[in-house]
């Protein structure tokens, strides 16, 4: 089985269905002859044309209403937004039209569109190229948000958004598009949305995370072992719909959790997570829902980010505090 | 004293603060010669004339971008977005923009600008015309986001965010801004951004709420008998003045969190998240929050299904207090 990592496996899935169905077409800046500035969408150009693999004009509202048209006549556009921080520009296409066409119509249309968009902090980027805004999209109905953490999941999570029937934020963790390499199977199979993944078992803390965060999350449970502290950690995988059985059958389990993300805190998807096992376990926990998060600032620049996500030190502080309540 | 609605405490706040300070401007679609869509700023351009009561066009990202620049070209720009479900189209502009300056320059440059939005539902409006966006805004570092309940802070509150020497999200509940008249002060005075205000005071359970939903609590607590419920009208949403909140909930033990706005990952999240964080062991039963659904505000008369109500209020106290 090949080895690939993580964007690979993200150009892989999307071959793998514009070859199995013609009216799958990817669309953004630089994503046809340039093959994209993270080259995801590498050979797609050279493989199916141009009407399937369309160079846009800087424009990201223009990128997402043109693939809601698109989608709404027959076609699955999978649009790339170049960077995180440039998906505001498309803010009012994604939340007033591609999330409510199916409710506006009663169920007569639908938008069957993917939007993926590079994301997170961690590469030493300038402004506007390192957010983690899916908290946005978590709050806005008739979205689905999906983030992979590794080139498997990667892979079956885009072939499942794109054979989807309605919008989904597809939100790809940049700093691991080559961080490492994994077995990835050559034919087609899909992750189901909606469906976390217990990455470690474990008995004390539950541990969630998603994106980015997973790594950092593994290795702060792996350096637990030596204070004899087993923890498990959850990779949500989807944020919307959440798969809050795993989550709370875990929480009941541990009776302690730690949630682990890179936005900032204020009404990230840590507050709806915390705020679910406070509606869901409460009478389980042993000590109170620890958030390891971001700051609320925006993220600063260049090596300074280092001093603003969270890293396997905090995660520890806060697998700590959960223990010695 | 003058006894004024919402909306008149809000035109009181522009005018008062307009005479006061030569830099304030109003700008908006609408707002000049019309006198806005609400009447909120009638009255102005007849006094103030055409350039500090501007007309715009329909164009709510160059109206957000522009004001931008003026603020930070010495001006107190009062920006109006005309309705809630119009914000969209200036998100670019007030998250990537007004939002950061200040700390994309290291503090060298600030933007004095605050951006009123009519907000919420109860006016059988049609799409875009009901949203409760303010989650969106509270995620966002450098913005601080203000909803008044009741004509006196309406205006207290809209002259302290145009004094505020940052962005200012104003959101001012459509739904109250002629549903009654209360005693507003002439001259000007502020009703300070990032304290929430005790409407009453209770032993047995907290409810926690803002904006339109504030009526509807009172309503709700009016009708039980027997439960001396302390409700907490939060009026500035960032900073939140999460002290009172705490202080209320260790002395009863309860909370109840009302809103408009569906419900993940909302406000209602963060502050069951930080009640939960702060006060785990004095909680005598789980945080309920009595929200919108996680569905889009329908049009009409199909809203009274969607937004809390009194009943779904009560129903919620009643579930703290039979844990």
């Amino acid at each position: 089985m090949p080895q690939l990592n993580i964007v690979q496996a993200i150009n892989d899935a999307l071959k793998t269905e514009m070859r199995r169905d013609p009216t799958v077409i990817v669309m953004g800046e630089d994503v046809g002859v340039n093959g994209g500035v993270f080259r995801a969408t590498e050979n797609l150009y050279q493989e199916f044309g141009p009407d399937r693999s369309i160079d846009t004009p800087l424009s990201e509202a223009g990128i997402v209403g043109t693939a809601i048209g698109m989608a709404l006549n027959g076609l699955k556009p999978v649009a790339e937004i170049q960077f995180d921080g440039f998906m505001p520009p498309a803010f009012d296409q994604i939340v007033s039209h591609a999330a409510r066409i199916r409710w506006r119509s009663r169920g007569r249309f639908h938008v069957p569109l993917v939007i993926r968009a590079p994301y997170g902090g961690g590469i030493r980027a300038p402004e506007l190229h390192s957010e983690s805004p899916e908290a946005y999209y978590a709050h806005t109905p008739g979205l689905k948000v999906v983030i992979p953490s590794n080139p498997y999941d990667a892979k079956g999570l885009l072939i499942a958004a794109i054979r989807d029937p309605d919008p989904v934020i597809y939100l790809e963790p940049k700093r691991l598009y080559r961080a490492f390499r994994a077995e990835v199977p050559e034919e087609d199979y899909v992750v189901p949305i909606g469906k976390a993944r217990i990455a470690r078992e474990g008995s004390d803390v539950t541990l969630i995370a998603w994106g980015a965060m997973m790594p950092v999350a593994l290795n702060a449970a792996e350096s637990m072992i030596a204070q004899n502290v087993s923890v498990e950690v959850i990779d949500l995988r989807t944020i919307v719909p959440l798969d809050v059985e795993t989550v709370i059958e875990s929480v009941k389990k541990t009776g302690r959790v730690v949630i682990v993300h890179e936005a900032p805190k204020t009404c990230g998807f840590g507050s709806e997570l915390a705020a679910l096992v406070n509606d869901k376990a409460f009478e389980y926990l042993q000590a109170p829902v620890v958030r390891v998060t971001s700051p609320d600032a925006v993220i600063p620049q260049g090596r300074m980010e280092d001093y603003y996500l969270p890293d396997v030190g905090r995660c520890i502080t806060g697998i700590e505090k959960v223990l010695s309540y | 004293m003058p006894q004024m609605t919402l909306v008149q405490a809000i035109n009181d706040a522009l005018k008062t603060e307009m005479r006061r300070d030569p830099t304030v401007i109003v700008m908006g679609e609408d707002v000049g010669v019309n006198g806005g869509v609400f009447r909120a700023t009638e009255g102005l351009y007849q006094e103030f004339g055409p350039d500090r009561a501007i007309d715009t066009p329909l164009a709510e990202s160059g109206i957000v971008g522009t004001a931008i620049g003026m603020a930070l070209n010495g001006l107190k720009p009062v920006a109006e977005i005309q309705f809630d479900g119009f914000m969209p189209p200036a998100f670019d502009q007030i998250v990537s923009h007004a939002a950061r300056i200040r700390w994309r320059s290291r503090g060298r440059f600030h933007v004095p600008i605050v951006i009123r939005v009519p907000y919420g539902g109860g006016i059988r409006a049609l799409e875009h015309h009901s949203e409760a966006p303010e989650a969106y805004y509270v995620h966002t570092p450098g913005l601080k986001v203000v909803i008044p309940s009741n004509p006196y802070d309406a205006k207290g509150l809209l002259i302290a965010a145009i004094r505020d020497p940052d962005p200012v999200i104003f959101f001012e509940p459509k739904r109250l801004y002629r549903a009654f008249r209360q005693e507003v002060p002439e001259g000007d005075y502020t009703v300070p951004l990032g304290k929430a205000s005790i409407v009453r005071e209770g032993s047995d359970v907290t409810v926690i709420s803002w904006g339109a939903m504030v009526r509807v609590c009172l309503h709700a607590i009016e009708s039980l008998e027997n439960v001396s419920v302390e409700l907490i009208d939060l009026r500035t949403l960032k900073p939140l003045d999460l002290e009172t909140v705490l202080n209320s909930v260790a002395k009863t033990g309860r909370a109840v969190i009302v809103q408009e706005a569906p419900r993940t990952c909302s406000l209602s999240s963060e502050l069951t998240a930080l009640i939960n964080e702060r006060l785990l062991l004095q909680l005598q039963a789980p945080v309920v929050r009595v929200t919108g659904y996680d569905v889009h505000m329908p049009y009409l008369t199909m809203e009274q299904y969607y937004l809390p109500d009194a009943g779904r209020v009560k129903k919620g106290i009643e579930r703290v207090l039979s844990f």
